[in-house]
């Protein structure tokens, strides 16, 4: 049971962190042009430096989570994928377990280039795409996994 | 102080981080020589053990993960340490622009090794003979777990 709701914060916590990632990547990357009001335009006007620090809490938060799954997930869920020769659901998870592993490691300096100026406006930039793509990868990534057993 | 830890050493923790984490996901099996992880983890019986310990049908399958972790954040703070060393000015480009290069590199590396999940047979791509570590250590059948 305790399982279950930890996997259920896991997914909203990761919605979150995933709106979070979104919004900054946009303003970054596709911000709002002037007189632009539409929906999509307002999900681009917002100021990017303030998602870093909720998303560095959010981001750490959704590791200790997921680091609880793990064993869970190694004991109880693997095992019945390799049975059934679902080596490539295995590996979406490989992958999400290492994307997850180095881009914590990279969030102190995440946050450092956040809170700088304009000077390293490439090195933000970088970091930033770097943490959108591995956030969705990873998000997607557990839902098929977690997926899996209910598919197969 | 706080600008020169955050110019060279929070950048040269992620680098060192995953420098050392890329090939330890990489280059760990259960015959490995070198103990990659700082610990194991066998969830099975909740046993947590010293250095690289493979697993056996008594104590279930080993998780090297969190033990991957712990030795990439030693090697990390290394790094940082020997960043706060190095003259500021003259590598203050450099450590920007390697916290977002590096990473791209070793998640390329790690996917040389990552396809054998994905493509049956792949056999990673190596700069040593073909005798060179297998990665993943594969058990007969498809691809696999090198935990």
């Amino acid at each position: 049971m305790e399982i279950t709701v930890l996997l259920i914060l896991h997914g909203i916590l990761a919605v979150f962190l995933l709106g979070a990632i979104t919004h900054q990547a946009l303003g970054v990357f596709w911000p709002r042009r002037p007189g632009q009001t539409d929906f999509v335009a307002n999900a681009r006007g917002v100021r990017p430096q303030i998602y870093a620090t909720p998303i560095a809490i959010m981001y750490v938060a959704q590791f200790i989570l997921g680091a609880l799954l793990y064993p869970t997930y190694r004991v109880v869920a693997r095992p019945p994928l390799q049975d059934l020769q679902l080596t490539y659901i295995i590996g979406f998870f490989e992958v999400k377990e290492n994307f997850a592993a180095i881009m914590l490691a990279m969030l102190p300096a995440y946050l450092y280039f956040w809170k700088r100026g304009p000077e390293v406006a490439s090195t933000r930039a970088g970091i930033t795409a770097i943490l959108f793509l591995t956030t969705w990868y990873n998000f997607i990534a557990g839902h098929i996994v977690n997926n899996a057993r209910g598919l197969f | 102080m706080m600008e020169k830890l955050g110019s060279r050493a929070l950048p040269a923790f992620a680098i060192g981080f995953a420098l050392y984490y890329a090939p330890g996901y990489a280059f760990t099996g259960a015959n490995s020589s070198f103990s990659w992880p700082l610990f194991t983890y066998f969830p099975a019986v909740d046993m947590w053990n010293w250095g690289l310990v493979p697993g056996n049908d008594n104590i279930g399958p080993p998780m090297w993960w969190y033990g991957w972790i712990a030795s990439a954040a030693v090697v990390g703070l290394a790094f940082a340490a020997i960043a706060m060393l190095l003259p500021e000015k003259s590598t203050a480009k450099a450590w920007s622009v390697a916290i977002w290069v590096v990473p791209v590199v070793m998640f390329a590396f790690l996917l040389n090794w990552e396809l054998s999940w994905f493509v049956p047979g792949w056999q990673p791509i190596s700069l040593s003979s073909p005798a060179a570590p297998a990665g993943p250590a594969a058990p007969p059948g498809p691809p696999p777990a090198p935990e």
